[in-house]
């Protein structure tokens, strides 16, 4: 059979496992993306331990499988990436960003620059190079929300003030780690790659904020088969191409398309149809595609464990601190008396435990700084490991984690409850009483 | 006059002509209850959320799809990157009221339009309501309920027959 036989074999295959295993973790309530790197951790190590043969899953990476069809795999995996930041951006609430308080605010920044920090100078002293290991700080910024909205749900302390400032925290959040890796992959001197950044970001998201509009209205009059979609899209692959030839990082420009489009009603329209191409067939290949990338042989040298466990204490202790101590600070806008208390301390650390957990944004920008070059192809393996690693850590510790910090609230609802649940039965006895003695 | 005469007249009829106006239209304030909004939708395929009734300043709609993302339990939705949109209208999840559900990206068209140009933007975005608004403030609507009401309307007035 030919190659591009089994290239739509991998894909196939690939997407099935996906939604499997998307729905085998989402069973036991984890985000079901780690179903989709399991699967592809499976399929990839087939190849690496000479199961089967590579050209009948070209989905694998390293430089002895390159071939055409493994190409054209990381070039659907790497639309995966731009769709799903796409769809991320599209799907964000703008209102929620602007509401952000200075709780979230600061609690945000250093949640993202603690663990940066911590990791650019941890990974140097362990022998990586500066770029390398700035590169690697990067991974852990970006908080994944969605488990701890889930958690904070099920706690019934979503409305509470530390979910509401996690909430509203998120979306700057996402927007900063993804911005950073630019500075990962982008090449020139530090004051060109700004001035070039600055450039971008009045381009796409100063000019194109005020020109999206009059762009859509013109597309709705082009009175053809999904046109607007096609012109959205359109404009999303120049923005991606420009950020792609300014700083390798072409999701920057997929973000910035989403993110404008996304305050126009017309844009959100967009979303179930751009949703069908990214999440049925685009991005459960991108996470497959990232999965078997983890050769896991890679666990032959301490230093992929080492290194695992590094940016796992970070990812955790990291935003731990750094969110934390953002929101201690602030005293959560209650003035100086409550910045000593244990008030203020207790919330700050649930603020802090909430944004432990990370996925998404940790892969994509995993994935962009080794194809921009910032994580070499010899490093790739071991950084692969150590994300998918602390990705695995974080989603794990962290259900637990805000179940003990939340204890004291958790306890004040259930007393709560069973004082109205008594009130009631009191309540009932005394009307079958009072029915009695009429009777 | 016949059904072709009926229908190019219907395509052509102004928006604000057939503007059923603010006081036979679903609204609530942001601040309602989910019960009040379910109750209207129980005869009704929308409700307008305003910020309250006296400004009518356009705060999102509730649809009749969205009703199955406010009964679903926050479980069975997805977590994706982004905003968990979906999630936070869950009843379980604890959207309480009207303005925590709402749709705040409202498809609007101009009164002034015609009807030919509603249907084809609403053939675009797939909806079958857009709001008519002046500045923030909501002054009306067309829906597909009003337009079919509007076309038999039309065809009992001019004696039009539908020809096979």
């Amino acid at each position: 059979m030919e190659a591009v036989t089994w290239l739509l074999f991998a894909i196939g295959i690939s997407l099935i496992l996906a939604k499997i295993g998307d729905a085998i973790i989402e069973h036991y309530e984890l985000p079901g993306v780690l179903g989709e790197l399991i699967m592809g951790m499976i399929l990839g190590n087939l190849v690496y331990f000479g199961i089967v043969a590579p050209q009948y899953l070209p989905i694998v990476s390293g430089e002895q499988y390159v071939n055409t069809m493994t190409n054209i795999a990381d070039t659907l995996a790497k639309l995966g990436i731009i769709f799903l930041l796409f769809l991320g951006a599209l799907d964000t609430d703008i209102d929620q960003l602007k509401k952000t308080g200075v709780t979230a605010t600061v609690s945000t920044v250093l949640g993202v620059f603690v663990p940066l920090i911590m990791a650019w100078y941890a990974l140097m002293a362990m022998g990586y190079p500066s770029r390398e290991a700035f590169a690697g700080g990067v991974l852990l910024t970006a908080t994944s929300i969605g488990l701890t909205v889930r958690v904070m749900m099920d706690l019934g302390v979503l409305k509470s003030e530390v979910g509401a400032a996690s909430l509203s925290a998120s979306v700057m959040d996402d927007f900063l780690g993804i911005a950073l890796v630019i500075f990962a992959v982008g090449s020139g001197g530090l004051f060109g790659l700004t001035l070039k950044i600055i450039a971008f970001f009045v381009i796409t998201g100063v000019i194109w904020w005020f020109l999206v509009d009059y762009y859509i209205k013109f597309a709705e009059k082009l009175h053809v088969e999904k046109g607007i979609l096609g012109m959205a899209l359109g404009m999303m692959f120049l923005f991606a191409a420009l950020a792609e030839g300014w700083f390798a990082a072409a999701i920057e420009g997929a973000f910035m398309m989403g993110l404008t489009l996304s305050k126009l009603p017309e844009g959100k329209r967009l979303m179930e149809d751009a949703r069908a191409i990214g999440y049925g067939l685009l991005v459960p290949f991108f996470f497959v595609h990232t999965g078997a990338m983890l050769n896991l042989t890679v666990f032959e040298h301490k230093n992929a464990l080492i290194l695992a466990t590094v940016m796992s204490l970070i990812a955790v202790i990291g935003k731990i601190l750094g969110r934390g101590f953002g929101a201690w600070i602030t005293a959560w806008g209650r003035g100086r008396d409550f910045l000593m208390t244990r008030e203020n301390a207790w919330m700050s650390l649930q603020m802090g435990i909430g944004s432990v957990p990370r996925t998404e944004v940790a892969l994509v920008d995993l994935m962009v700084a080794i194809q921009g070059g910032a994580i070499p192809p010899s490093d790739a393996p071991e950084f692969i490991a150590a994300t998918l690693i602390f990705i695995t850590v974080s989603v794990l510790i962290t259900p637990p984690l805000l179940k003990w910090a939340f204890k004291a609230e958790i306890e004040e609802a259930k007393a709560a409850k069973a004082a109205q649940k008594a009130e009631r039965i009191k309540e009932t006895k005394e009307r079958i009483k009072e029915i009695k003695g009429n009777q | 006059m016949d059904i072709e005469h009926a229908l190019e007249k219907f395509h052509s009829l102004k928006l604000v002509d057939i503007n059923p106006g603010i006081s036979s239209m679903p609204v609530v304030s942001e601040n309602s209850d989910m019960m009040s909004v379910l109750k209207t939708l129980r005869t009704r395929h929308h409700v307008w959320v305003v910020k309250d009734r006296d400004s009518m300043e356009l705060v999102g709609v509730i649809k009749y799809m969205d009703v199955i993302d406010v009964l679903l339990p926050p479980e069975a939705h997805r977590f994706r990157l982004g905003m968990t949109s979906r999630t936070m209208k869950s009843l379980l999840g604890g959207a309480a009221k009207a303005g925590d559900v709402a749709e705040k990206q409202v498809l609007t068209i101009d009164e002034n339009k015609t009807v030919l140009d509603a249907l084809i933007k609403m053939r675009k975005y797939k909806t079958q309501v857009l709001a008519m608004v002046d500045g923030n403030r909501l002054v009306g609507e067309v829906s597909i309920r009003i337009l079919i009401g509007e076309l038999l309307r039309l065809i009992k007035v001019s004696g039009a027959q539908w020809k096979q």
